[in-house]
């Protein structure tokens, strides 16, 4: 008797699905599960909630004889520059162990002894942790932003605009969580991950205004900048594409090494 | 012609094979093994399946096969390189050289295909500790099928009955003890009714009474699937599986069904009454015998004849005893070696 004769019988049909998304919708439920099911999703959003909207708060609250439109720039500028620098730094302590963990811990040797492509399991990590840094770090603090400013600013924030920084900085969350990723399926430890991670964040906070700006643009570390030039409607000195299609191409670059290391890796 | 150690205790074992016969056991053609007839078609295949690990060999040259519905023990001390095969098999692992089959698919190319009609439990197997029993079956189930949700949770109940987790399948797998997961792992191994189970020590984890029920499981479910498992206890091997894989220093040295493996070929045990120094000195006298050996018991006597041909030690041996009226014959038959006997003189055997 066959697997799928039994399976009939008791009216389960096979799963199915063929090349790289075979078992990619069970992994997504499980992934979003952690987030969402488990007391992550609220200490995250507690955390973003105390960080973005508590600085920014202040910085509204203080507006120490400035000008109303300066204290809106002000504010914007400061939550999308502090969203980019902790959101990376959190991504990177957060993630270390995604893949690295699962790998210690034997549980992703189990789960690719399942039906399922190695390619899903990494894109499944990928898909869900960005839509919870997204929603926990960026969505909620952004909406958060928004109702305060209301309320403590006199002059208005273009909600245009700040959706457009918005966007920037989820390219900014989504490089960290590929990039940590990435790391995670090619170290077998999480010091090298973390190093390599928050190491590039903070350079980017040292040492973006005296490297060559060929070195600068090549880099993640401007992409806070580019939100909150958006944001505030302010053009920077540098054009603000460039940043943006730089972070687009090693976003792919980083998920094709890391699926493919994984691809390879051996259990 | 009669040479006791042609059996199984010959190295190389190609050597066994040539000299037993036992090259014929192929797929189509398999002897009965334990009682069974396990001949079908070949489930698992390998030929010349090797790994390295830098400059160690995990695995020589395996060459292998599973046929249908046959329970095979792949047994091997610590590091023979049994847990390396079996992840070969699977596809979690690529082979140096050599390569594999599982119901005729590739096993580096097919292994998605494969692992749909496969059901694995890991030497140690480690679950998402915040799911529950019935979470982790749920998530396990439906990398292999989909449909009513009611249907899943059938299944997942008949499963979890099966393995005595039934009580304890809403606690979160994070306070189970090494027996519970061993269990919960053989549950998940099952859930999708595999034609092919491949166990890496099942009862390695767990108390006798759990081995016990492990066996009977494994009993149980050898109606539908075939069994493919890895264990050092040579106990439960030869209680159970139909044919054993021996597998020492990466290299397989010993294939046979266990009954092949266990039979003490060219020697004879006889349990006897009365004056036995006649009936002695007569055997050694026969041209066919080689050996001897005569031991008291409480009952009675025993004696342990090795001859040279069996077929005259078939036809011979019995009547010749039996011509002799001061003796009582209580027992006869074949000398049945012990596995455990078997394994040591295989590996040490290999070893010297």
């Amino acid at each position: 008797m066959t697997a799928t004769t039994r399976v009939d019988k008791v009216e389960l049909i096979p799963a199915g699905g063929s090349g790289w998304t075979v078992g990619l919708s069970n992994l997504l439920r499980k992934e979003f599960g952690q987030w969402w099911t488990t007391k992550l999703w609220w200490i995250q959003t507690l955390i973003w909630l105390l960080l973005l909207n508590g600085v920014t708060t202040v910085i509204m609250l203080d507006s120490s004889g400035m000008a109303p439109a300066d204290l809106v720039r002000e504010a914007v500028q400061t939550f999308f520059l502090v969203a980019a620098t902790a959101v990376g730094i959190a991504i990177v302590l957060t993630l270390q162990g995604s893949i690295v963990g699962e790998r210690e811990l034997g549980t992703a040797a189990w789960v690719v002894s399942k039906p399922v492509s190695r390619t899903a399991f990494v894109v499944s990590k990928l898909i869900a942790h960005f839509t919870g840094f997204a929603i926990t770090a960026i969505l909620i603090p952004s909406a958060v932003f928004l109702v305060t400013a209301q309320f403590l600013l006199t002059e208005p924030v273009a909600y245009g605009p700040f959706a457009m920084g918005m966007a920037v900085t989820a390219l900014n969350v989504l490089f960290y969580v590929v990039l940590t990723l990435t790391l995670g399926c090619m170290f077998k430890s999480r010091g090298p991950i973390a190093g390599i991670g928050i190491t590039l964040v903070l350079m980017g906070q040292f040492f973006k205004g005296m490297l060559p700006e060929t070195i600068v643009l090549a880099t993640p570390w401007l992409l806070g900048d580019v939100a909150a030039s958006f944001a505030v409607q302010q053009p920077p000195a540098f054009d603000r594409m460039v940043p943006m299609i730089v972070a687009g191409v090693e976003i792919v670059i980083l998920a094709l090494v890391g699926i493919w290391r994984f691809n390879r890796e051996e259990f | 012609m009669c040479d006791r150690g042609s059996v199984w205790n010959i190295e190389p074992m190609e050597s066994v094979f040539t000299e037993t016969g036992l090259e014929e056991l192929r797929p189509a053609e398999v002897r009965e093994g334990s009682g069974r007839d396990i001949s079908g078609p070949s489930v698992i295949h390998a030929t010349g399946l090797s790994k390295r690990f830098g400059s160690v060999d995990a695995l020589t040259g395996l060459d292998l096969n599973v046929p249908q519905h046959s329970i095979v023990g792949f047994l091997g001390p610590n590091g023979a390189g049994k847990t390396t095969a079996i992840k070969l098999l699977l596809g979690l692992s690529r082979p140096t050289s050599g390569q594999a089959t599982l119901f005729g698919l590739d096993a580096v190319k097919d292994s998605t295909a494969i692992r749909t009609r496969v059901g694995y439990l890991a030497q140690d197997p480690r679950f998402y500790t915040h799911l529950t029993a019935r979470e982790t079956l749920e998530f396990t189930a439906k990398f292999f099928f989909k449909g009513p949700k009611s249907a899943i949770q059938d299944r997942i109940e008949e499963t979890l009955d099966l393995v005595g987790l039934s009580d304890k399948a809403d606690r979160p797998t994070k306070g189970f003890s090494g027996g519970e997961r061993q269990r919960l792992g053989i549950a998940q191994a099952q859930v999708n009714h595999p034609d092919l189970l491949v166990l890496d020590e099942p009862a390695a984890a767990l108390d006798p009474l759990g081995r016990r029920d492990v066996l009977k499981i494994m009993e149980r479910l050898r109606e539908h699937t075939t069994i493919f498992y890895s264990t050092h206890i040579l106990d439960d091997v030869q209680r159970v599986s139909d044919h054993v894989v021996i597998l020492h220093q990466g290299r397989k040295v010993a294939d046979a069904t266990t009954s092949q493996l266990l039979d003490g070929g060219c020697t004879y045990q006889l349990d006897l009454r009365g004056d036995t120094s006649t009936a002695k000195s007569t055997l050694q006298g026969q041209p066919w015998v080689s050996e001897v050996v005569l031991s008291s018991t409480e009952s009675g006597d025993s004696m342990i004849v090795t001859v040279t041909d069996q077929r005259a030690g078939d036809a011979l041996l019995l009547r010749s005893i039996l011509s002799d009226d001061a003796l009582t014959v209580t027992n006869f038959g074949r000398k049945q070696h012990n596995l455990e006997d078997v394994f040591l003189q295989l590996v040490e055997g290999q070893e010297t």
